[in-house]
């Protein structure tokens, strides 16, 4: 265990001394929620509600939703994919460490650094939205809410680390998680609720894992999903959780045995 | 002077040619980031049109004017896309020293680096998106002529914009040899267009217009079609087109006098 926490300081010393790099990132990251968040101030204007959510709901989403990129879709897939190309990837291998823990104890080290500024950043657009901002008294909101974004966390992890896995296999799998991480962003809600789309599309996405990333966890902290029906959906995204782990581990395992240790 | 527009004109498509021959070499990559590009339009797209099925307006335009918007902005940034691609490819080529080489060719280190790769998948994808703005242009009721020609112009003008970005990177990348997410918090920024500015709160549309002109090279030219642009504001932005071109210029060739290879 005391590997990976050792893995984890060294990548936070690592992401904090590239602070112009972190910096760039957040202020990236603020652009697209300032958008979504004056875009959607544009749309209620005047009006109480839309699509079921009051004003300060649907602000506060676009706030959760910062959140929630920073915590869920900072990956290592990418570095993956350089790493198995490159052949980079052996020298991991022959540690006695597991891959998926070191990589995992860096993703996190990466993740604690962009939700710590994502709290900030929220704080700053908070106060600029002067009180429009829906905070659930409940603790259990806030409980659930924790525990459904660190598995959000991990789905992500696990479904990426597979997709980019394929790198085993061909040296074009930037391609396919290129898309993937697109439509996963898009699917999971990350940029709107998915409440805006057609009622069938609606429903063929939330029989994925995809929602469960950004639209679920932030409609628990809104209050919408309470109750049962909030303990159905923790328990199917623990399903969907475990699903995503086996998934990834036994491509994982089978990308192993074709791996020729490419590179020098 | 013609002898030298030839020559680079040949260059350019020769490097264009090359490229594209490389994207069709990795067909599942290329696949994959093909995909992945039209995910990303058609779910804006239809979140766009969803909003609009359960409201009138945004900000005070109907859904053909939203989708002018939304449409320009996906022209400037495809063209920028395909014409500019080399600037993300920069910081590599100043750190391994292929800059060098760059520099005691015959031709123009500043097209060899932001010009010389052509992203053909975005190339693929503007054909479509030019086709939707020209058909949505003749259903709009603009300007007349009139409002088709500011059109028309404010678009080049803001791909001189884009340019000028994306040459200040390139000479970033030549003074500084760092800053590889500066051409990254430029499309994050760039995020921004895809609205109208008028959604924006007054500080982030001054910001959007006079800091980071944004509004100037995606909402000017859908608010000249419109007939919601004053000639004074017309103006403003020619002349920010113009000196942001000589300025961008102007810093490259400092920039150049100053690089002293940074590669062994």
């Amino acid at each position: 265990m005391s590997k990976y926490l050792t893995a984890y300081s060294i990548a936070l010393q690592e992401t904090l001394q590239r602070r112009a790099t972190l910096l760039m990132d957040r202020v990236g990251g603020f652009a697209v929620v300032l958008s979504l968040y004056s875009f959607w101030s544009a749309l209620l204007g005047g009006k109480p509600s839309f699509l079921g959510y009051t004003r300060a709901q649907m602000l506060s989403y676009v706030l959760i939703i910062n959140m929630l990129r920073s915590m869920v879709f900072t990956g290592r897939g990418w570095l993956l994919v350089g790493e198995i190309s490159s052949g980079r990837i052996s020298s991991y291998l022959v540690r006695p460490l597991s891959y998926h823990g070191y990589a995992l104890s860096l993703d996190l080290a990466q993740k604690t650094v962009h939700a710590v500024s994502a709290v900030l950043e929220i704080g700053l657009l908070a106060a600029l939205a002067r009180g429009e901002v829906f905070v659930p008294r409940a603790a259990s909101s806030w409980a659930a809410f924790a525990l459904s974004a660190a598995m959000a966390s991990l789905i992500f992890f696990f479904l990426e680390f597979a997709v980019s896995t394929l790198a085993f296999w061909t040296s074009e799998s930037g391609g396919p998680l290129f898309c993937f991480e697109l439509f996963l962003q898009f699917a999971a809600g990350a940029f709107f609720p998915l409440d805006v789309l057609p009622a069938a599309l609606r429903r063929a996405l939330e029989a994925t894992p995809f929602p469960y990333m950004v639209y679920f966890p932030a409609r628990l902290l809104l209050g919408q999903i309470s109750g049962r029906e909030a303990a159905a959906r923790l328990a199917a995204q623990a399903g969907w959780l475990a699903v995503a782990a086996v998934l990834s581990l036994a491509v994982w395992r089978r990308g192993l045995s074709s791996y020729a240790a490419e590179g020098g | 002077m013609n002898g030298g527009f030839t020559r680079h004109a040949r260059l350019w498509t020769r490097t264009a040619s090359m490229s594209l021959q490389a994207q069709l070499t990795y067909r599942l990559g290329s696949a994959g980031f093909l995909l992945g590009k039209i995910v990303r339009f058609v779910f804006f797209f239809a979140f766009v049109a969803a909003v609009f099925r359960r409201t009138d307006r945004v900000a005070g335009y109907t859904l053909e004017q939203t989708a002018l918007f939304f449409l320009t902005f996906n022209v400037v940034d495809m063209v920028a896309q395909v014409f500019f691609r080399g600037v993300y490819n920069a910081r590599r080529v100043v750190n391994e020293g292929d800059f060098d080489f760059y520099l005691i060719q015959p031709v123009s280190p500043l097209l060899r680096m932001v010009c010389s790769s052509v992203d053909a998948l975005d190339a693929a994808t503007l054909v479509p998106v030019l086709a939707l703005t020209c058909v949505l242009l003749r259903r709009l009721p603009g300007a007349g002529w009139l409002g088709a020609a500011a059109y028309a112009a404010l678009t080049l003008n803001a791909l001189a914009l884009v340019f000028a970005v994306h040459v200040a990177v390139a000479a970033l990348a030549v003074r500084t040899q760092e800053l590889e997410n500066a051409v990254w918090i430029y499309r994050d920024v760039m995020f921004m267009g895809r609205f109208p500015v008028d959604v924006y709160a007054f500080p982030v549309r001054l910001a959007l217009t006079f800091a980071v002109p944004v509004a100037v090279m995606t909402s000017f030219p859908a608010k000249a079609y419109l007939g919601r642009l004053s000639p004074a504001w017309i103006a403003y932005a020619f002349a920010l087109g113009a000196g942001a071109t000589a300025a961008a210029l102007a810093f490259w060739r400092s920039s150049v006098a100053r690089y002293a290879s940074s590669s062994s």
